[in-house]
């Protein structure tokens, strides 16, 4: 069974038809998963700010991190659930969409950019928790993220366009 | 007031013109619109989340709010400046549509109360802070950003 049968199968399936049939249910998923941005990136881009030491510059970074971290946790499970439902409905549309993939491809660099983040400059915080500015690989770190969400907000954005 | 004309003239802009005939223009310049939303937003939730005691305890309010004020000045410029192209760029579509006509009202009135009420209120190292006021202060701003989020999404809808 290849990925686009997949795909076709999914969207065909019951809830897959209701969503993307349904007069109401697929804007109000949709404009969900747009509002939730501010909640999910919005906050997540505080945060790399501040490792850029851009903004809130007066607070401790693990207080920001401590701070906001949860929230965007809830945003980003928001937007994944929401996510999930618009793919549902209009799978092949995304399998055969070359920016779909360009998001889903940036999205795992946002996880590696956590995760590396995570295990190299975050063991060693509290040396520079309290400094305006962060230590270059910190820098680095909020850079690349807030390059990456830029890119997957322009990357969702554009799925909706035939080129 | 007949507002016909004007958008008429907005629609032949060279600019809304320009937009119209490109094909990579408009989705370039609706994505920089989301990304100066979503910093809208995201700098204003913040502060909101601190009046309704959820997060962010150890900080002051016109601390957080003094910091955070020019991200969310400029969010706003950049989302303001992309919008206008894209309205340009679509002005008849938007002089009949009922979203656009609500969203422009709520823009007007959170644009008007962040610069009064709200920034007064959040910025001011003098303010008195009860829980009754600071929820009022943070979901009006929440329910008019989030309202003019709303009504621009449904644009594309009806």
């Amino acid at each position: 069974m290849s990925l686009y049968s997949i795909c076709e199968w999914l969207q065909n399936t019951g809830w897959g038809t209701g969503i993307r049939e349904s007069t109401w249910v697929f804007p109000i998923i949709e404009t969900t998963h747009v509002l939730g941005l501010a909640l999910s990136v919005g906050t997540v881009a505080i945060l790399d700010l501040r490792l850029l030491g851009l903004g809130l510059k007066r607070e401790s970074v693990s207080q920001v991190m401590g701070q906001i971290l949860p929230w965007s946790l809830s945003g980003f499970a928001i937007m994944f659930a929401t996510g999930i439902l618009l793919f549902w409905s209009q799978a092949v549309k995304a399998y055969d969409s070359v920016f779909f993939r360009i998001k889903i491809l940036l999205l795992f660099f946002t996880l590696i950019n956590a995760l590396v983040f995570q295990f190299t400059v975050y063991r060693s915080m509290a040396e520079w928790d309290r400094a305006p500015v962060t230590p270059l690989r910190a820098r680095l770190a909020g850079a690349v993220s807030i390059a990456l969400w830029i890119g997957i907000i322009a990357a969702g954005r554009t799925m909706a366009y035939k080129f | 007031m007949d507002l016909l004309p004007f958008f008429r003239w907005c629609d032949s802009t060279w600019l809304s013109v320009t937009i119209r005939e490109s094909r990579v223009l408009f989705p370039i310049i609706e994505a920089l619109h989301l990304v100066g939303i979503t910093l809208l937003l995201g700098t204003t939730f913040i502060v909101d989340i601190r009046l309704f005691n959820l997060g962010m305890r150890q900080q002051k309010v016109s601390s957080l709010a003094t910091q955070l004020a020019p991200w969310n000045r400029a969010s706003l410029a950049a989302t303001a400046g992309t919008g206008i192209m894209l309205f340009l760029s679509e002005a008849m579509k938007c002089y009949s549509s009922g979203p656009f006509q609500v969203k422009m009202l709520l823009l007007f009135l959170a644009i008007l109360f962040q610069f009064t009420l709200y920034r007064r209120f959040t910025e001011s190292e003098k303010t008195r802070f009860t829980p009754v006021k600071s929820w009022m202060v943070g979901l009006t701003s929440l329910c008019l950003w989030f309202g003019v989020g709303l009504a621009g999404r449904a644009i594309g809808f009806f």
